[in-house]
């Protein structure tokens, strides 16, 4: 896939979301299910890697960028993180406060609460290629519990996952 | 209030973006600290006037923060520089992490390292799901929220329905639909 397509694509996921992994759907719908360009174990690597550094949440694309092209890709997935960006500068210029309005709100929620659906139905094939045995299993539930449950950073909690995958690795020789 | 100069803005843009583990809201509670409290670069109206359209603006919320912020200091230069200083180093970063794991995979305790990693992503974005869901769950908006997300989860994955369409009928219930805070 050429780099700037998968610029497209991207971007067609990141215009589309408003916060955190919620570009997720969109984006496996078109690369992964669509396209064939990446797989859903590559597309879990890419989220586990973006939460091991600094940095938004939205790296992932990146990191996806990179799976699917090489180097132009990644630079074609970071283009695409940040171009939305720049639409707040009109909305700041020309909306202003009345971009707050209750009706604005109300929209920007609602889509909100529909991306968190998407990304659960996003995450069950993402969930069979990755959740294969109990060890998995418990190691999913752990990072559950402790993201939605404590302040407990990110890094730490895919830090520790790695280190308990290791752990198995070395127990079961 | 005195303005920054494009160094000094450079410089701080690159040391929250990229030293501030946890994503974007400690991110952000860091530049509000250090632009409102501590620099005094912008006001406390502008400041929350960025944060405020930075949540509604599609996109990475702490990359528009950035561009909002930079904007109101140096225009487009301040922009251009908020977004790359955040973005740039970051990206680098994870663009190295991801070759390594392409090089590295084929090794068993590499894989077996990956596959905890993996494993804990699909935790992560179920939890991702309820930090999204989280805000919303007031009073009077719970049954509001409830219906949004299991439609949503029920048109893609039993209907395979793609995700835009079942955006855009989300936002057009969210305009219809008035919340409890509406009331």
């Amino acid at each position: 896939m050429n780099a700037f397509l998968l610029y497209l694509l991207l971007l067609k996921a990141t215009i589309t979301s408003f916060s955190g992994l919620s570009s997720l759907p969109v984006l496996r719908g078109d690369l992964v299910v669509r396209h064939r360009v990446l797989t859903d174990r590559q597309l879990n690597t890419a989220v586990a890697v973006a939460r091991i550094g600094p940095g938004p949440i939205g790296l992932y694309v990146v990191s996806v960028g990179y799976f699917v092209a090489g180097l132009p890709g990644a630079v074609a997935g970071w283009l695409a993180m940040i171009t939305p960006a720049f639409l707040i500068i009109p909305m700041l210029r020309y909306l202003g406060r009345r971009a707050e309005s209750r009706h604005a709100r109300r929209t920007i929620q609602a889509v909100i609460l529909a991306s968190a659906g998407l990304v659960i139905s996003a995450m069950a094939p993402l969930a069979r290629d990755a959740v294969t045995a109990p060890a998995p299993l418990a190691i999913s539930a752990a990072s559950f519990l402790l993201l939605a449950a404590t302040r407990v950073d990110t890094a730490w909690v895919i830090l520790g996952a790695a280190a308990a995958g290791l752990a198995g690795s070395l127990l079961a020789r | 209030m005195s303005g920054p100069s494009t160094g000094g803005f450079a410089a701080l843009f690159l040391r929250i973006g990229n030293l501030t583990f946890g994503g974007g809201d400690p991110a952000l509670a860091a530049f509000q600290r250090e632009l409102v409290d501590r620099r005094q670069w912008l006001s406390p109206e502008l400041c929350s006037l960025a944060y405020s359209l930075a949540r509604v603006t599609p996109g990475t919320n702490i990359l528009a923060f950035c561009a909002a912020a930079g904007w109101q200091l140096l225009r487009w230069r301040g922009a251009l520089l908020g977004v790359l200083a955040v973005s740039v180093p970051s990206a680098m970063l994870a663009v190295w992490l991801t070759w390594a794991y392409e090089s590295w995979k084929s090794l068993a305790l590499v894989n077996a390292v990956v596959g905890g990693t993996v494993a804990a992503a699909v935790g992560m974005m179920a939890a991702g799901a309820l930090w999204l869901v989280r805000p919303f769950l007031g009073r009077g908006n719970r049954l509001r929220a409830l219906v949004l997300v299991t439609a949503s989860a029920a048109l893609a994955g039993l209907l395979a329905i793609p995700p835009i369409p079942i955006l855009a009928m989300a936002a057009l219930t969210g305009l219809l639909w008035e919340d409890g805070e509406d009331a």
